[in-house]
């Protein structure tokens, strides 16, 4: 078995991102968004020979109900992938996505394959925030565990606190984030990484008891909002803590979409002549305490620049997942970010989160991202709930 | 006209506030209708109506009794949809009120109307019989007036007119429905300007204003006296003015100055100068946020006419009026606010001497009767008693002399005769009727099928009710009944609270009932229902360390819900008003209930520190065990969770019984003049089909730790998140564990008096803590929750 090899990323496809759960896509199902994305990557490689993928890996949040079943295997059975490719659904919360890289990046470094495709998908339309059926420990509040059972915003809110991130700041993250997006749909900086989805509709027509098909192509991302202003942000109330700061404004959006990666050694990358359009290096987790979960990506962030070898300073584009303005500004503030590399095309504040997908979809935008503007080195990092953060590194090539 | 009118589905014309406040109402009841407006210009031809059934979820007070109802109000425009109009019943026709634009509508639905449907014209400013007259020829008798009071779903008052040439059918026809299908209270009027209620009540607006600037009297002052204190809507006179719209009070004002030239008060209706300015400077009342008041930061301020500003609110009642006020006797009342000096005294007598000399003088002119002057001013202007109902407290004989006197020294507005039938009787309400001018006859209620179904409808001065034969009669409780085999209990305490004798009064009902009658039903002869138990000797119990004597008492409040759930007979709660607390826990557990469609219900225990044990918790917990066989319960215990815990008062009984507070088997009831009929109709179909009482319940699924934990979950946010306090959340768990089943394995089995002992033990535990007994006495003081 042949020991650590370089591992090249070269195909990163999403679909564009709808608002949950009232979007685009909140009848679409997320095993068809993700079997979209694979089968776009795979079309464009005619003369490779599926049998070669080692395994696929997805990243979901809430693998239940719709999503639940292993979507990897479904997905990858509906994309045309044979069956005898294995896959497997991963769950490590918000980071589910660039986790599901990373495992395997690592299958291929390690000689264990040539080749796998990595990714994510999660419909919050679908499946909601915490799954259908919430159940929590009752041990958790009988010891200091109660940090788990906090919702998210309730954390940002301790974020905000503990880091004296104010409402103003927040808003005013919150509004950039949606200027940088509308900029980037209008300059068509998305285009390479999207992959259009027809969605079609099935919908009883009434009078004459038959059903209407119908369908509508979409390519651009729902979230970001034309008419926002600060002023606008500033009216919206805190939902989750009286007198609190965090808003519906300043936090990450519900969204469905999905997003994924075919993964290569050098041997594979030859034999085919595909063109890499990026080098994986590296991935860490690290764990925070859950009731300030948000700044996850403070103890994470250095741990994989170490193991990278790389300085901060060395980011030319960094993907710093959005969940909210107010642990994105601690983390921010705590490792000194420039705030021109974090996020140029906005974030999840404006541009959606769907969980488990986010990871590969912000791997995509990170990727085409330094590619478009001739930069070297990405980061795709976030917080993820009950206390963690993670990062990974890419190179653009 | 059939005569078996039903209205299957309504239209209703323009999409304004009152159109789309009316098609509400109609949905609240069930009836689908269409609300028409103009045709938007762009894609969503409907635009303007959609726009206003979205309103519609956000005005206050409420039109919706439920949220979902707006799924009944189809919208449509005139340009494509007319032909819709022919699957319709009744249309109600509520666009601008300007003849040329009502006559180019008229126009055009012409062929649209079905030849048994009704047309009526909610105008409140235009002659019914003149807008008849550019009615479509072939439609006339089927076209009249119906004159709705806003907001529509609250004011109990319509006003039917019929044209000349209205076929006598429709009229009945439309009195039924409005009457039993929505709910309201009909006055026939006469088609004169303004009809009834508006006649007299601006009328009285014009002539509060007049005497309050003769006697020097300032706003806010006339408003501290002419408000609760004498029987009239909080609002009173110039906050009424304001929430009605100032320029609305112009336009209903120039329509009597222009519709009335021959009426000896003809020169008076116009608004003051210092009025009509505020209309020409935009300050039009509540609609523009500037009125005769106006709101600056937390102070509401009222206008000083002089400076033309507004300035902090003074108003000052003098001592003697006061307490002239405060006496009971009416006849003493007027004599003594007549002899008194005081400017105050002389205002009121002088704005009541007035107001009855023009309804007395009007009277023939706009109504059939007197009871539909009085209960018009009832219903459309919230009075507690109308003008005539006022004047004959006082002493018919004596006023009419005073009034005659008066205009004989000129103190009167105008000059005008009273009417001789005025000195010919002694009273204007009788037993027999009320007075009718053109008769000269005490005339009875109206004949109709429909109001046979109230049997205790609102009686004018002049009428007594006859409450059966009483079975038994305490301090706290009555029984009896009305002959036909069904025994009604009615509580005797203040605002119906629960005591230990109502208690005892509800076991003894049932007791008797199962002996000898066909079932059981609790109503009360007045609003509320309940306010729920009386805390009182509980607090007392509790502070002198009796506490054995306060579980015994909840395990009495408890056996009382079982004893009206297991009765041999069925037992029926008829609930109007509010149902609060133990109201809500006996109509958990009675066989059935009835609840007037303005029914406000809610388990509400824990704003005062404690949790509902009186069988409530029980019930949401064996219900949901029942409703669900299989599968998840925890869903819908969250949901009775929130309600209980926030102690959330549902705003309809439609509302309750979506909330499953209600019983599905609950029957609401538009009219709450109806809900005793049903009620009894009820027990008796109830018993004619065999009733067999249910088994008690030892196989109830509960969620247990499970349910719980999720709750603390909910809880550990709201705390973090500062939305409740450290005791609300000694509330809300413990109010988790018993709907919970306790803190057992999920899916453990239960009886019902397990659950009832659980109910009990934590609200024990709650009573004896010190933050509930300050909820408890800061409540009973006040009457307001105290959040600790």
């Amino acid at each position: 078995m042949k020991q650590v090899q370089d591992v090249y990323i070269v195909e990163a496809v999403r679909t564009p991102v709808g608002k949950a759960p009232r979007g685009m896509f909140n009848k679409t199902r997320p095993d068809d968004l993700l079997s979209h994305c694979m089968s776009t990557m795979l079309a464009r490689h005619p003369d490779f020979d599926k049998n070669e993928i080692g395994d696929v890996v997805i990243g979901c949040a809430m693998p239940e109900g719709e999503q639940g079943m292993n979507i990897a295997r479904i997905a990858s059975l509906l994309a045309g992938i044979p069956d005898t490719v294995p896959a497997m659904t991963i769950n490590r919360f918000c980071s589910s996505g660039v986790q599901a890289i990373a495992i395997a990046a690592q299958q291929i470094a390690t000689g264990q394959m040539n080749c796998a495709i990595a990714g994510g998908t999660e419909s919050m339309s679908m499946v909601p925030m915490m799954g259908n059926k919430v159940t929590m420990n009752p041990k958790v509040f009988e010891d200091d565990n109660i940090g788990i059972a906090y919702g998210m915003g309730i954390t940002a809110e301790n974020v905000a606190d503990q880091w004296k991130v104010s409402r103003q700041a927040q808003d005013e993250f919150a509004y950039n984030s949606h200027m940088r997006a509308l900029n980037a749909i209008e300059k068509g900086y998305f285009k390479d990484e999207i992959a259009p989805y027809t969605i079609e509709s099935r919908t009883p027509d009434l009078a004459k008891a038959e059903t209407i098909v119908s369908t509508k192509t979409v390519e651009n991302d729902e979230g970001p909002r034309k008419g926002t202003s600060i002023e606008v942000l500033n009216k919206l109330r805190a939902v989750f803590k009286m007198g609190g700061s965090v808003t519906a404004g300043n936090s990450s959006q519900m969204s469905d979409g999905a997003g994924s990666l075919l993964l290569v050694n050098e041997e594979t990358l030859k034999r085919y002549n595909m063109t890499p359009i990026a080098k994986y290096h590296g991935f860490s987790v690290a764990g925070v305490p859950a009731d300030i979960m948000g700044i996850g990506p403070i103890k994470a962030i250095p741990k994989v620049l170490d193991l990278a070898g790389l300085k901060v300073q060395d980011m030319d584009w960094i993907e710093l997942n959005e969940a909210f303005a107010a642990q994105s500004l601690a983390v921010i503030g705590e490792l000194n970010l420039d705030t021109d590399k974090v996020n140029p095309n906005g974030g999840a504040i404006a541009l959606g989160h769907p969980l488990g997908a986010t990871g590969a979809i912000r791997a995509a935008t990170a990727i085409h991202g330094l590619r478009r503007t001739g930069g070297k080195y990405g980061m795709i990092t976030m917080c993820i709930g009950t206390g963690m953060g993670a990062a990974g590194i890419i190179e653009a090539l | 006209m059939k005569n078996n009118y039903t209205v299957r589905k309504a239209a209703i014309l323009g999409a304004g506030v009152m159109g789309a406040q009316i098609a509400a109402h109609f949905a609240n009841a069930g009836i689908p209708v269409i609300l028409f407006d103009l045709p938007s210009e762009g894609k969503d031809k409907n635009a303007i109506i959609n726009k206003a059934i979205k309103m519609l979820g956000k005005a206050k007070p409420a039109p919706l009794g439920y949220k979902s109802v707006t799924q009944l109000i189809q919208p449509a425009n005139y340009e494509t949809d007319l032909e819709k109009l022919l699957e319709v019943d009744l249309v109600i026709e509520a666009i601008v009120e300007r003849m040329d634009i009502k006559k180019s509508l008229y126009d055009k639905i012409e062929d649209y109307i079905k030849v048994d449907a009704i047309f009526a014209t909610n105008t409140s400013g235009l002659s019914i019989n003149a807008l008849s007259e550019v009615f479509p020829e072939k439609l006339k008798h089927q076209f009249c007036g119906v004159h709705f009071f806003n907001p529509p779903r609250y004011m109990h008052l319509v006003e039917i007119i019929p044209t000349k040439k209205t076929d006598a059918n429709v009229i009945t026809a439309l009195t039924e429905f409005m009457s039993s299908t929505l709910g309201k209270g009909v006055v026939n009027a006469k088609d004169t300007p303004n009809f009834i209620a508006n006649r007299i009540g601006v009328f009285s607006i014009i002539c509060t204003i007049y005497h309050g600037m003769k006697f020097n009297i300032p706003l806010e002052t006339v408003d501290a006296l002419t408000g609760t204190l004498i029987g009239r809507a909080k609002s009173a006179t110039f906050r009424t003015a304001d929430v009605v719209g100032l320029d609305t009070l112009n336009h209903t004002v120039n329509t009597m100055l222009n519709g009335l030239p021959d009426d000896p008060w003809n020169k008076h209706y116009k608004l003051p100068s210092w009025l009509t300015d505020l209309i020409q400077a935009g300050a039009l009342g509540a609609k523009t946020r500037a009125g005769v008041y106006k709101k600056e930061g937390r102070d509401i301020k009222i206008l000083d006419i002089k400076k033309k500003e507004y300035r902090l609110q003074d108003a000052k009642i003098d001592d003697e009026v006061l307490a002239i006020l405060k006496n009971r006797n009416a006849v003493e009342r007027f004599e003594q606010l007549r002899a008194s000096n005081s400017n105050q005294a002389q205002f009121l007598y002088s704005m009541y001497r007035d107001l009855f000399h023009y309804s007395a003088y009007h009277l023939e002119e706009i109504a059939d009767n007197a009871r539909e002057v009085d209960f018009a001013i009832r219903w459309g202007f919230g009075w507690k008693q109308g003008p005539f109902e006022i004047w004959q407290a006082a002493d018919w004989k004596k006023v009419t002399s005073w009034i005659n006197q008066d205009m004989k020294d000129g103190k009167t507005m105008v000059q005008a005769a009273l009417p001789e039938w005025v000195a010919e009787i002694d009273g204007i309400h009788t037993a027999e009727g009320s007075y009718a001018p053109k008769t000269k006859s005490f005339q009875g209620r109206p004949d109709l099928a429909v109001f046979k179904r109230q049997l205790f409808p609102e009686l004018t001065i002049g009428e007594k009710s006859d409450y059966g034969t009483t079975v038994h009669e305490d301090d706290d409780i009555r029984l009896w009944h009305m002959g036909d085999g069904v025994l009604i209990a009615s509580f005797k305490t203040k605002k119906h609270i629960v005591t230990t004798g109502v208690l005892a009064g509800i076991q003894k009902a049932v007791k008797i009932a199962e002996a000898d009658y066909k079932g059981l039903v609790i109503w009360q002869t007045t609003e509320p229902f309940t306010l729920g138990a009386n805390l009182a000797p509980a607090l007392q119990a509790v502070a002198e360390g009796r506490v054995d004597e306060v579980e015994d008492l909840v395990n009495t409040f408890q056996q009382t819900s079982q004893t009206l759930r297991f009765s041999k007979v069925p037992t029926v709660i008829a609930v109007r008003g509010m149902a609060l607390g133990g109201g809500c826990e006996f109509s958990m557990n009675a066989t059935s209930v009835v609840a007037a469609f303005e029914s406000y219900i809610g388990l509400v225990e824990a704003g005062v520190g404690l949790l509902p044990a009186g069988g409530g918790l029980k019930e949401i917990a064996r219900r949901t065990s029942e409703d669900f066989e299989t599968g998840d319960l925890y869903p819908q215990i969250e949901h009775f969770f929130k309600l209980v815990a926030m102690a959330q008062v549902a705003g309809s009984g439609l509302e309750a019984k979506k909330w499953k507070l209600l019983k599905p088997c609950t029957d609401i009831v538009f009219n709450s003049h109806e809900v005793l009929y049903v009620a009894k109709e009820k027990v008796k179909w109830l018993h004619a089909k065999g009733y067999r009482a249910p088994a008690e319940d030892q196989n109830i699924r509960v969620c247990g730790q499970a349910g719980i934990a999720n709750m603390k979950m909910i809880l550990a946010n709201m705390m973090a998140g500062r939305m409740m306090s450290p005791h609300d959340y000694e509330i809300a768990v413990r109010i988790a564990t018993v709907i919970s089943g306790g803190d057992v394995d999920s899916n453990s089995r239960v009886s019902e008096q397990y659950l009832l002992d659980l109910e009990r033990k934590l609200f024990i535990e709650l009573i004896q803590m010190p933050k509930t007994l300050a909820r408890i006495e800061h409540t009973l003081k006040t009457g307001k929750p105290l959040r600790n």
